[in-house]
């Protein structure tokens, strides 16, 4: 485990629906944190009341505990005028936040875990696409993606052939661009902030920046929320709990280029908190 | 089913044919527990990803990959059974030795609660107003008829318990001890929950 390097990346850990509530007291990298005040002006403290430096973005506050946080990484999109940005709220799963990412960045669990809505059988070919690290970016991407969805959206009528690119611009965030069915010309934006809580228990908030102008709120949220507890029955259940990085560990077909990716990308950054290396 | 043996997660299973067979409760590919998975004819598919896997444990099928057949590095690693008086013996580390103790098996779950307070439980949920007594050797009298509960630890803190009764008891009776065995995991329960 690398808590050092986890430190010094930057975490949602509060959005404006819990400190509508008050004080929100909560737990990151093991260290108990207290998130209070309104969402464009809040304060991040642990136990002894040492203030944490914070930024309110992409509709959560977000903190850094190290002493030199790298930047946080920039969602163009959440700036698009015409895009609804949707904060979906806060699932607790317990696994590690590695393999909360890395369980995004699949598709080929869709017809058997969101059956009816992102996947169905007998649909559940993977046909290749390009996954890589670019290494200009630091990032990993996976681009062509296309997958057969019964329900990819809300907003989908039926049954479509969905395109997806994959974006993971820090160990545990995650941003989805996929074909957005009233506007073929944009992309819908799903991301994942996952907040580590510990090496083996996370706080998920997923994130929406879409042109939806049909659903409501509530039916929005209520979409994602049911998407995110149909992916928690599987992460509580992955043995181990930490993701191992060696790749004789859990074996990988093409359909898992990204988790490849991923997974190498994790290891040359030394971003192994909540990871099972051999040292471990 | 989840089974513990020997401190390992393990599930078993049975094909439509009637084949028995145990493994590691873990799907080689991601790593997820196949005691959540579903039977498909003759296979075992795991519910993340619908990996088949035949009664040897050898993956048969990738529904990503259709076409592909998938080599025969991926497999489940198996484990030896017996099946002795309707129970299904599991050995970890060699061939399975059953036993048949005579008694016929009432019902198997996992109480999230250690062996010892599982045991204490058992003496002390009481039926039709009696408390159970203590016969040793994991057996217990319960409202007149002997029971034999098998412990074996799962997960963190839990444990797989299999119930036994005497053989032949009516089928009301029968359902009589189901229930008791309900209380009996929330007194256990309870008391880990402290």
């Amino acid at each position: 485990m690398s808590l050092e390097y986890a430190k010094n990346d930057w975490y949602a850990v509060a959005d404006g629906a819990v400190l509508e509530r008050g004080p929100y007291k909560t737990q990151l990298l093991g260290t108990e944190l207290t998130v209070s005040g309104p969402i464009d002006n809040p304060t991040v403290t642990d136990a002894n009341g040492k203030r944490y430096p914070l930024q309110h973005r992409y509709s959560h506050v977000w903190t850094a505990i190290g002493d030199s946080p790298r930047p946080l990484f920039d969602i163009p999109e959440g700036d698009e005028p015409g895009r609804v940005l949707v904060p979906v709220g806060v699932v607790r799963v317990k696994c590690s936040p590695l393999r909360a990412v890395e369980n995004f960045l699949d598709i080929a669990h869709f017809p058997f875990v969101h059956t009816d809505i992102l996947g169905a059988e007998p649909h559940t070919e993977v046909v290749p696409y390009k996954a890589e690290i670019r290494d200009d970016l630091e990032e990993v991407w996976a681009t062509q993606v296309k997958f057969f969805q019964p329900q990819a959206s809300k907003s989908a009528g039926g049954g479509i052939i969905t395109e997806y690119e994959y974006r993971v611009p820090a160990p545990t965030a995650a941003v989805l661009y996929k074909t957005c069915p009233p506007k073929p010309e944009f992309k819908d934006v799903i991301a994942i902030f996952v907040q580590p809580r510990s090496e083996e228990e996370c706080d998920v908030w997923p994130w929406m920046a879409l042109y939806d102008e049909t659903s409501t709120y509530p039916e929005l949220v209520q979409f994602q929320q049911e998407i995110f507890l149909q992916d928690r029955s599987i992460l509580e259940n992955q043995r181990p709990i930490k993701l191992p990085l060696d790749p004789k560990l859990e074996i990988p077909t093409r359909a898992d280029m990204t988790s490849i990716a991923y997974r190498r990308w994790l290891k040359r950054r030394g971003a192994t908190y909540g990871a099972l290396t051999a040292d471990a | 089913m989840r089974a513990g043996v020997g401190g390992k997660d393990v599930v078993v299973w049975r094909a439509e044919n009637g084949e028995i067979a145990a493994w590691d409760n873990r799907c080689p590919h991601r790593g997820m527990a196949l005691s959540h998975g579903f039977v498909r004819g003759n296979t075992l598919a795991c519910l993340y990803h619908g990996w088949h896997y035949g009664s040897s444990g050898r993956c048969s099928y990738i529904p990503a990959h259709p076409e592909l057949d998938p080599p025969a590095t991926i497999h489940a690693r198996q484990y030896s059974i017996s099946e002795q008086g309707g129970v299904i013996w599991v050995s970890v580390d060699d061939d399975a030795e059953g036993t048949d103790l005579g008694l016929a098996p009432l019902r198997s779950f996992i109480v999230e609660a250690g062996e010892d307070v599982v045991i204490a439980a058992c003496a002390s949920t009481p039926l039709d107003g009696a408390v159970p007594v203590v016969l040793g050797n994991s057996r217990f009298q319960v409202a007149g008829d002997t029971l034999m509960a098998l412990c074996n630890p799962i997960g963190r803190a839990g444990t797989q318990v299999t119930i036994l009764t005497a053989p032949n008891l009516p089928v009301a009776r029968r359902l009589t001890h189901s229930r008791w065995c309900e209380a009996m995991r929330r007194t256990a329960e309870q008391e880990a929950g402290k």
